[in-house]
């Protein structure tokens, strides 16, 4: 790919105090792009990234923590720290989930509370993982990780009691599978976790099985898309491999395979490299020297070194000083990576965690009021016109109101059943206008970047939650501009 | 508020003066004066005059005018200065009077004439505290209206609380009072999240800075030493809330700010919310821990009947026993079928008199048939989220389907509308 470089060749006057130059005119780029991509995986390893979800402390961040220890990206060094920190809090047992969990807050109470982003390779996948809270009060944070990946792994913990009270109403497990399907993942793995503390019992394995399988299908999986698998994250059983006695008890009944191997066959899901270029910003932070860097995950198009890029909502743009893709500096990115940006000439007021990227000759539109086809989840009030509730799409949440309930739609057929209903009850599809709610002193509501889902997909999917509760999830219809 | 006189006759005819004392007698004016009505206030007006020699001298004269109203505007945030003041003010502790932030603008031609104004000639009011105005209505004082004025005039009203909303890296500085919630100030801060490449310091650093200016933003936007405030809440999601208020302790002892520290501890209140929005008011007020101490406030109340534990679990519930909707509610009352009516005042500052008197018609008769009638005051989340539901709702006393009532009536209609045809074809026939 480097010497691809040395034909270079500029396609707009660079000004003197901008360094970086573009490197491609966009239909090489794009030629180059899909070229890339259609190699990936022959020899190189297919990116993919992936949300891990399940309710409090079913042992999430143990069980990446651990993961990321055993494929050799969590150093020795750093493991005896976290071994020695934990066991001097008094608290041994989160000394895995310290590899993810870094902010002392989250140490101290001993729960995760904001997506840990970290990297991890297979024999034949590059995967991004996103460690997802499990408390619902941080749900938003998870929705904002969810949002940014392709597959789902679930950890659910088999011990008696906890299994139930996180699959159970009010727990998370339901309404995370719930989350990740609305926002588009399709592949989920299920991991079975804290096996060793019911004794490695097949049979509460399979019970569990039994008991999430139907909920799955009901909520959208495809059977032939989920996959479920026994592990115990603590000791590390069947995560990369099933050796030692931990794992004796395990091999006599269970030999199929590992966490890993599962990994390791997760689908790429199909990258539209050709549509505009949309990056909803994910973590705002200081690089080193000038300019900002700016995490997100590419919802379309591609974007190069050298690029000026327009940040929406605001009236900024600044170039792309480098990219970075998994700690490796890269020329180009391209739609579905997960890509750090390092932007110069901008101001770092303007860009905010929500904002989204794009090219200044194709802005994402600004609305504050659009319709939309919502499910609506199993609750207990029913949605109203007027309802406030708030309103989430990728890592912004604002508050809203369902203006107008325009139809009730039968699911199957996408026949309208009675329009202008007066409640959407739990179960219903539904057609329904939704309004941004002024906040800050004037009372006009300031538009959010929003596509409709037949534009761009990722764009165009909108979560609805009320009252710390997920209601109804959809897509983006139409936009008033 | 203070009533400085009052002839109404018992048609309804007569006028009130008042004396509005702070930002809440501003929202209760606005919610009395309608259009039409004739205010006379005092006023500052520029006065021109031409002398002989053909030279023009202005000067300001301070007079009482009377209008014809044709506006009335309200804006709850006034000058930002004068916030700041009261602010300044309340630290010290000098003065317990609230200066007003809140502003009343009322225009119309001068129906009154005297020696600098001429009849007609329009001005606007600039309602002031503490100085008296008088209203009079244009088609008498309703009961509404009468019941506003009795409300406000209620001295010694009751809790003042300050709440701060907030999020990480977000809050929202709320007043609360009986007819309002302010919202003073808001802060919102970018905090760099945890990453693998930046580690977790950047976060740590953007939290400090937040607490910082949270602390800044505390003391000048909550008048915490003030008497008259009962309770500070601390509402947010997650443990923002224990940390923020670990910081307002530690730094108060830091700085050796005695009273805040004072304050601090007596009176605030942590509950947890949501969402950091600062519609999660609503979920504030109806926690355990707020309801016990604001139980027989306005505001409390409101909250209660909106919330889950009246209409919206109702709604929930038993569907046909809760509507909301001018058309279908006016269906209900017409059956005597409204146990609690929820209305807000946005309804009756309507500016065409005949919906006023519509709504007026339809509280009156919840209230004859012993009904509970529950206006919502729009400055407040709980009257926002009621104006959202098209400003008026009820629960029955017993369910009702819309449906079939909607029949009914169509039916009725159509029949009226036959006999009309009838006795048109009638009375063709007879000719």
């Amino acid at each position: 790919m480097e010497g691809l470089n040395l034909n270079q060749k500029d396609d707009t006057p660079g000004t003197p105090e901008e360094p970086p130059k573009i490197t491609y005119a966009r239909e090489k780029l794009l030629e180059e792009a899909r070229r890339s991509l259609a190699a990936e995986g022959q020899h190189d390893r297919k990116g993919i990234s992936i949300v891990v979800i399940g309710h409090v402390d079913a042992g999430k961040s143990t069980l990446m923590g651990r993961l990321l220890y055993e494929s050799g990206r969590l150093d020795e060094k750093t493991r005896r720290a976290n071994e020695h920190g934990s066991s001097k809090a008094g608290k041994s047992s989160f000394s895995w989930a310290w590899g993810l969990d870094g902010t002392t807050e989250e140490r101290e109470r001993g729960i995760t509370m904001d997506i840990a982003q970290q990297s991890l390779t297979t024999p034949h996948r590059q995967i991004t993982v996103l460690d997802a809270p499990g408390h619902k009060d941080f749900i938003p944070n998870m929705i904002s990780g969810a949002s940014q990946a392709d597959c789902a792994l679930l950890v659910v913990d088999s011990a008696t009691g906890e299994f139930e009270a996180g699959f159970d109403r009010g727990g998370q497990t339901r309404e995370h599978l719930l989350l990740v399907r609305s926002l588009g993942v399709s592949q989920v793995i299920v991991a079975i976790n804290k096996l060793d503390q019911v004794e490695w019992s097949r049979a509460r394995y399979e019970e569990i099985c039994a008991l999430l399988r139907p909920f799955l299908v009901q909520t959208g999986f495809h059977p032939s898309k989920t996959k479920f698998v026994p592990v115990g994250a603590m000791q590390g059983v069947n995560l990369a491999a099933r050796e030692g006695d931990d794992a004796k008890e395990l091999n006599e009944w269970y030999s199929g395979p590992t966490l890993v191997d599962l990994l390791d066959i997760l689908e790429a899901p199909t990258r539209d490299i050709t549509a505009p270029l949309r990056i909803p910003v994910s973590n705002v932070f200081k690089s080193q020297g000038s300019g900002i860097a700016v995490a997100g995950r590419l919802c379309g198009g591609v974007v190069q070194v050298g690029e000026r890029l327009r940040v929406l909502p605001g009236d900024e743009s600044g170039t792309v000083k480098s990219i970075e893709i998994e700690d490796s500096s890269v020329p180009w990115a391209a739609a579905g990576s997960n890509a750090v940006l390092y932007l110069t000439g901008i101001d770092p007021v303007n860009v905010s965690i929500g904002s989204v990227l794009c090219t200044p000759a194709d802005l994402v539109p600004l609305t504050t009021r659009f319709t939309a086809r919502i499910i609506v989840f199993d609750i207990q009030v029913p949605i109203t016109a007027g309802a406030s509730v708030e309103l989430y799409h990728h890592s912004r949440d604002v508050p809203a109101t369902t203006v107008k309930l325009i139809s009730t739609i039968d699911r199957a057929s996408g026949k309208v059943i009675k329009s202008n209903p007066r409640v959407l009850t739990k179960g219903t599809s539904a057609e329904v206008q939704i309004a941004l709610r002024p906040t800050g002193s004037t009372n006009i509501a300031r538009g959010i970047p929003l596509e409709s889902f037949a534009v761009n997909k990722d764009m165009g999917r909108i979560l609805i939650r009320r009252g710390g509760e997920t209601i109804a999830a959809g897509v983006v219809l139409d936009i008033f501009s | 508020m203070k009533l400085v006189s009052r002839h109404i006759d018992k048609h309804g005819a007569g006028h009130v003066t008042l004396r509005p004392e702070d930002d809440e007698d501003m929202w209760h004016l606005y919610n009395l004066i309608q259009k039409g009505d004739s205010v006379r206030a005092p006023a500052v007006r520029r006065v021109q005059s031409v002398t002989s020699t053909g030279s023009t001298e202005s000067h300001r004269v301070r007079l009482n005018l009377t209008l014809d109203v044709i506006k009335v505007e309200f804006s709850a945030s006034g000058a930002p200065g004068a916030a700041a003041q009261d602010a300044a003010a309340d630290q010290t502790g000098s003065s317990s009077a609230t200066a007003t932030t809140a502003t009343l603008h009322i225009s119309g031609p001068v129906t009154s004439e005297n020696q600098h104004v001429r009849l007609g000639a329009y001005h606007t009011l600039d309602i002031e505290a503490n100085r008296d105005v008088r209203i009079e209505k244009a088609d008498g004082w309703d009961s509404i209206a009468i019941s506003r004025v009795e409300e406000a005039i209620v001295p010694g009203r009751g809790a003042e609380v300050g709440a701060v909303v907030c999020g990480e890296g977000t809050a929202a500085f709320c007043l609360l009072s009986q007819h309002m919630t302010l919202v003073t100030h808001r802060i919102s801060m970018p905090i760099p999240r945890k990453s693998a490449s930046s580690g977790a310091s950047q976060h740590e650093k953007g939290l400090q800075k937040f607490y910082a200016t949270l602390y800044d933003s505390f003391v000048r936007h909550i008048p915490f030493g003030n008497v008259g405030l009962k309770a500070i809440v601390i509402a947010s999601p997650g443990w923002v809330r224990d940390a923020v208020f670990d910081h307002l302790v530690s730094e108060s002892s830091r700085r050796g700010d005695k009273q805040l520290h004072k304050a601090l501890k007596e009176k605030v209140i942590k509950v947890h919310v949501s969402s950091a929005h600062v519609h999660s008011l609503v979920e504030v007020l109806k926690s355990p821990e707020i309801a016990t101490q604001l139980k027989e406030t306005k505001f409390a109340r409101e909250g209660i009947v909106l919330d889950k534990h009246v209409f919206f679990k109702m709604l929930g519930s038993d569907e046909m026993r809760a509507w909301y909707g001018p058309d279908h509610v006016c269906l209900a009352a017409d059956r005597g079928a409204i146990g609690v009516l929820l209305i807000s005042d946005d309804l009756f500052r309507a500016s065409d008199p005949t919906t006023r008197k519509k709504y007026v018609a339809v509280v009156e008769a919840v209230q004859q048939k012993g009904g509970e009638v529950v206006i919502f005051s729009s400055m407040h989340e709980s009257g926002q989220q009621l104006n959202q539901l098209t400003g008026i709702a009820a629960i029955l006393t017993f369910p009702l389907d819309i449906e079939v009532v909607e029949a009914e009536e169509r039916e009725e209609e159509e029949r009226k509308k036959l006999e009309a045809e009838e006795k048109e074809a009638g009375n063709e026939y007879h000719t």
